[in-house]
């Protein structure tokens, strides 16, 4: 019990910084739970949650590695600055459960957009993951960009869908979509 | 719901819901299908089978949403979880489904594959239905406008008055250019001056534009009495829905939107009562007559007149979606323009303190430029497409201009007539370009009265039962074996089953999140539990009518809701018609009396939105003056004394000590040292609960009160070493 008091009372005094972790002594592990088990300084932490802080400006750069203890607390080991400085298996290991976790499709063609002029919107696009006509409710909310060039789009189930540059997208694309940007 | 959405590459017998996925637990992507059959899970990856699981090895399943896709999750007996699959998240109503059915067959032995007809998201657009039958936007817009006009029954003898009205001033209208044509044809053009007729013939037409002005103004009161009359009974309505329906399904909808319902879609619906259901016969009605008098003086003229009315329709059809889309971004950037305002404007203090006025300005300026942009091009758009329509469809009075002159010199035709028709073919163009815009009104009607429908038909999911009773309750309560959802497939709470006596005083505590509140709403009966049974004094609570249940219950939650009203109001909303001296009496035994006579105009200060700030210390206390009042059985103190100061909590504390006082109190806190006078601790877990006693009792345990108490304490402690901000 004491040891748990210091461990909390350490903890509690850490807050405030940032613990950045040392990526040549990470080493993660596939849990049969879904999510992953992370070895850092000997120590073993199981249910690892990884989470990209600036999900829209980098996929791999700072990434907080928490679980939750036994009391469903929240607890932060550490942030990967960049996880191009861990190994090239420890990478794909995260970078597996990270694109799995945001799986995010990208828009790369818009044919044409169809609003029910009720808040609805149905988009036909290509994605990386094959042709979709997406249905977006509210569209003001979760059709919109983030910033002059990335759009955020978010479908009436919860999937999300983005495009980083939307000046890239060929000509017909981007007049059908200047109508709802 | 369909759950037998994709079946498994090999045969299996007994299958009862088989689900694609895209991701194998480890986060792979891959071709996969989840099958329960007989007694097992299946996991199919690219066409093999690749686990089996057996059922009952596992205590619990759940659903978890991430951020891009969603996972399938089995807890095992020893608390370890196995992740069965991942998907995307157009897939987690029906795993979510899958999951709950599953841990009904693990308590109950039963499996249901029967289950239902009620499909997430709607088969033709694909938008989510929300729990309701039939999806707002695709459903037939003929029977809703049919409900819509049957509304107008009892208030049929003004819709008929003013149809009739509306007919009259219509003929009155048709007639007149035949009097035109008269004075031109008999008198002006032949220069006779034969004043008697030509005077009897200006006192007709004054007649007429008398006539036509009392029927129009019998026509306005009677559609706006039928209109108003209708609008007030669909509000009324969707309001007194609103105040039936359980908070289950209240809570799918924000304030705002059943705001909008109550008066935003009922108020379009009296305007297109008002402008359009009457106006619909009228228009055709007058379409079809002056039509006939068109063809009647001249079917050539009137052919010229009619042609170019389909090139207007087909043009307005195409350019109407960009205009919409047009005005939306106007909408849309109006909108962003004033968020940013308001937010900018109530953070004026931050701005100044962080000395960012000039960023502020910039972004304001931003977002006001692209605002007068998109109005810009909105109006361009407007102002390109209304007049060329308008060409377009006045083609035709060109046309009849020119070969009406022309057959005037051949003397086929005479002035008067040719104005007669043109004046017609004026006429004409009123209801076409009514009907231009007519089905965009009518999709637009069709929706809000589809919303405020889909309100009205709702069935609220907590009812009383036919055979429920009025009961004097005493206070003993009791829990069997409940489990609770708010999704049902996320459990709240799993199997609470206790006793709490007449006259006790029980604390519940836990972690945040672990069901406290949730245990409180369903005393309230809130919501119905989804499995086992609450009892009060014996009798399920089921079957105690709800208006019994809560006029017996007095509840003090951490924030109080004060009504827009005087003190007096607020603290008599418990029992309308007290007398005052009641109330006082209540006032005191709450602490409440001495500040309330402080106030400038005591018991008649206006509090609430507009009225006199209270602190949270002073509404608190009318909130336990208010359940006093009330004088309930059973006490529900919901964080009752959080977020106060130590001086207010005491004043609470006596206060609540006077309250509590003989009735059975539930009391909810995180500062567990506030529930130091309760006889018993219930202490939840996980959804469970894991412990009941005093306590000392629990103390001696050592187990999860003794952590939270131990962990308290160590906070309370570090608060003590950590330097404190010095006081104001």
């Amino acid at each position: 019990m004491v040891n748990e008091v210091n461990n909390q009372q350490e903890e509690v005094y850490e807050v405030d910084k940032l613990t950045l972790l040392d990526c040549a002594r990470i080493s993660f592990r596939k849990e049969k739970s879904g999510f992953l088990t992370l070895i850092y300084d000997g120590q073993e932490y199981s249910r690892i949650n990884p989470t990209r802080l600036i999900p829209f400006y980098s996929k791999t750069d700072y990434i907080s590695l928490s679980y939750e203890n036994e009391e469903r607390e929240f607890r932060e080991v550490g942030v990967i600055k960049q996880m191009k400085d861990l190994d090239k298996e420890q990478y794909e290991i995260l970078d597996r459960f990270l694109e799995y976790k945001y799986y995010m499709p990208e828009i790369t063609k818009v044919y044409n957009i169809k609003d029910n002029m009720r808040g609805a919107i149905f988009v036909k696009c290509d994605t990386t993951s094959g042709q979709k006509t997406i249905c977006v409710r509210d569209w003001y909310q979760n059709f919109r960009m983030l910033s002059a060039e990335y759009l955020y789009v978010n479908d009436a189930d919860g999937n999300k869908y983005y495009c980083p540059m939307i000046s890239k997208l060929d000509k017909k694309s981007r007049n059908v979509l200047e109508m709802f940007t | 719901m369909d759950l037998l959405l994709k079946l498994p590459p090999s045969e299996l017998d007994d299958i009862a819901y088989s689900l694609p996925f895209s991701y194998i637990g480890d986060g792979e992507s891959c071709e996969g299908v989840f099958s329960v059959a007989g007694e097992h899970i299946y996991i199919f990856v690219d066409g093999e089978l690749e686990e089996k699981y057996d059922i009952k090895q596992f205590e619990s399943f759940e659903c978890r949403r991430q951020i891009g896709s969603s996972m399938a999750q089995g807890i095992l007996k020893n608390g370890d979880a196995v992740c069965f699959c991942g998907f995307t998240q157009e897939y987690f109503v029906r795993y979510g489904e899958v999951m709950k059915l599953l841990e009904h067959y693990i308590r109950t032995g039963e499996m249901i594959t029967d289950t239902g007809a009620d499909e997430p998201t709607c088969p033709t657009c694909g938008l989510p239905l929300d729990g309701a039958a039939e999806c707002v936007f695709c459903k037939s817009k003929g029977s809703t406008l049919l409900r819509l006009i049957k509304r107008i029954g009892p208030y049929r003898k003004y819709f008929i008055i003013a149809v009739i009205c509306t007919i009259l001033s219509q003929l009155v209208w048709v007639f007149m250019p035949y009097l035109d044509r008269i004075i031109i044809d008999d008198y002006v053009t032949p220069h006779l001056e034969e004043w008697g007729g030509f005077i009897a013939i200006v006192i007709g037409i004054v007649t007429m534009l008398l006539l036509a002005g009392v029927f129009e103004y019998l026509n306005m009161k009677n559609s706006f009495k039928t209109a108003l009359n209708i609008g007030r009974d669909l509000r009324q309505e969707v309001f007194d829905k609103s105040q039936q329906l359980s908070l289950g399904s209240l809570s799918k909808r924000t304030a705002g939107e059943l705001i909008n319902r109550v008066s935003g879609d009922a108020a379009k619906l009296e305007e297109f009562i008002t402008a359009n259901g009457k106006d619909a016969i009228v228009k055709i009605l007058s379409l079809m007559i002056i039509s006939v008098l068109l063809f009647v003086m001249d079917w050539r003229l009137a052919l010229m007149t009619i042609v170019p009315i389909p090139f207007v329709f087909l043009i307005v059809k195409r350019l109407f979606n960009t205009m919409a889309i047009r005005y939306t971004a106007v909408w849309k950037r109006s909108k962003t323009h004033s968020e940013t305002l308001h937010d900018i404007l109530n953070g004026i203090r931050v701005v100044k303190s962080f000395g960012s006025e000039a960023r502020e300005i910039s972004h304001y300026e931003n977002c006001s430029l692209s605002w007068a942009k998109a109005c810009v091009r909105a109006e361009i758009m407007w102002y390109l497409t209304i007049p060329f329509s308008e060409f377009v469809l006045t083609i035709g009075n060109f046309l009849v201009l020119y070969f009406g002159g022309s057959m005037i010199i051949d003397r086929e035709m005479s002035l008067g007539e040719l104005i007669q028709f043109t004046t017609y073919v004026a006429m004409l163009y009123e209801p076409i370009r009514w009907m231009i815009h007519i089905p965009r009104t009518l999709a637009d009607t069709s929706v809000s009265a589809g919303k405020v429908f889909e309100i009205l038909d709702e069935q609220s999911d907590v009812r009383d039962s036919e055979d429920s009773v009025d009961l004097d309750i005493k206070g003993d309560i009791e829990f069997d074996d409940v489990y609770f959802g708010y999704k049902a497939y996320i459990p709240v709470l799993k199997g609470i089953t206790c006793k709490i006596n007449k006259g006790e005083m029980i604390g519940i505590v836990g972690h945040s999140g672990v069901g406290k509140s949730t245990m409180i709403n369903l005393i309230l009966r809130l919501y119905d539990c989804s499995q086992g049974e609450i009892r009060i004094d014996g009798v399920p609570i089921k079957k105690i009518s709800q208006h019994s249940l809560r006029s017996q219950v007095g509840v003090v939650l951490q924030e109080t809701f004060l009504f827009d009203g005087s003190v007096l109001d607020n603290i008599s909303y418990a029992k309308p018609g007290a007398p005052f001296e009641e109330v006082v009496k209540a006032a005191k035994i709450a602490n409440a009396h001495d500040f309330i006579v402080k106030l400038p105009d005591g018991y008649n200060t206006r509090v609430g939105n507009k009225g006199f700030q209270l602190s949270g210390g002073e509404r608190q206390r009318i909130a336990i003056a208010r359940a006093l009042l009330h004088d309930p059985k059973i006490i529900i103190l919901d964080e009752a004394t959080a977020s106060l100061d130590t001086q207010t909590e005491k004043k609470i504390q006596q206060a609540l000590a006077r309250l509590t006082e003989g009735r059975t109190t539930i009391a909810i806190a995180h500062r567990l040292s506030t529930l130091s006078n309760a006889d018993r601790l219930i202490v939840l877990d996980k959804g469970k609960l894991a412990e009941i006693g005093t306590h000392t009792e629990l103390m001696k345990q050592g187990g999860v009160y003794y952590r939270l108490v131990m962990a308290q304490r160590q906070t309370t402690k570090m608060k003590k070493v950590l330097p404190q901000p010095a006081e104001a």
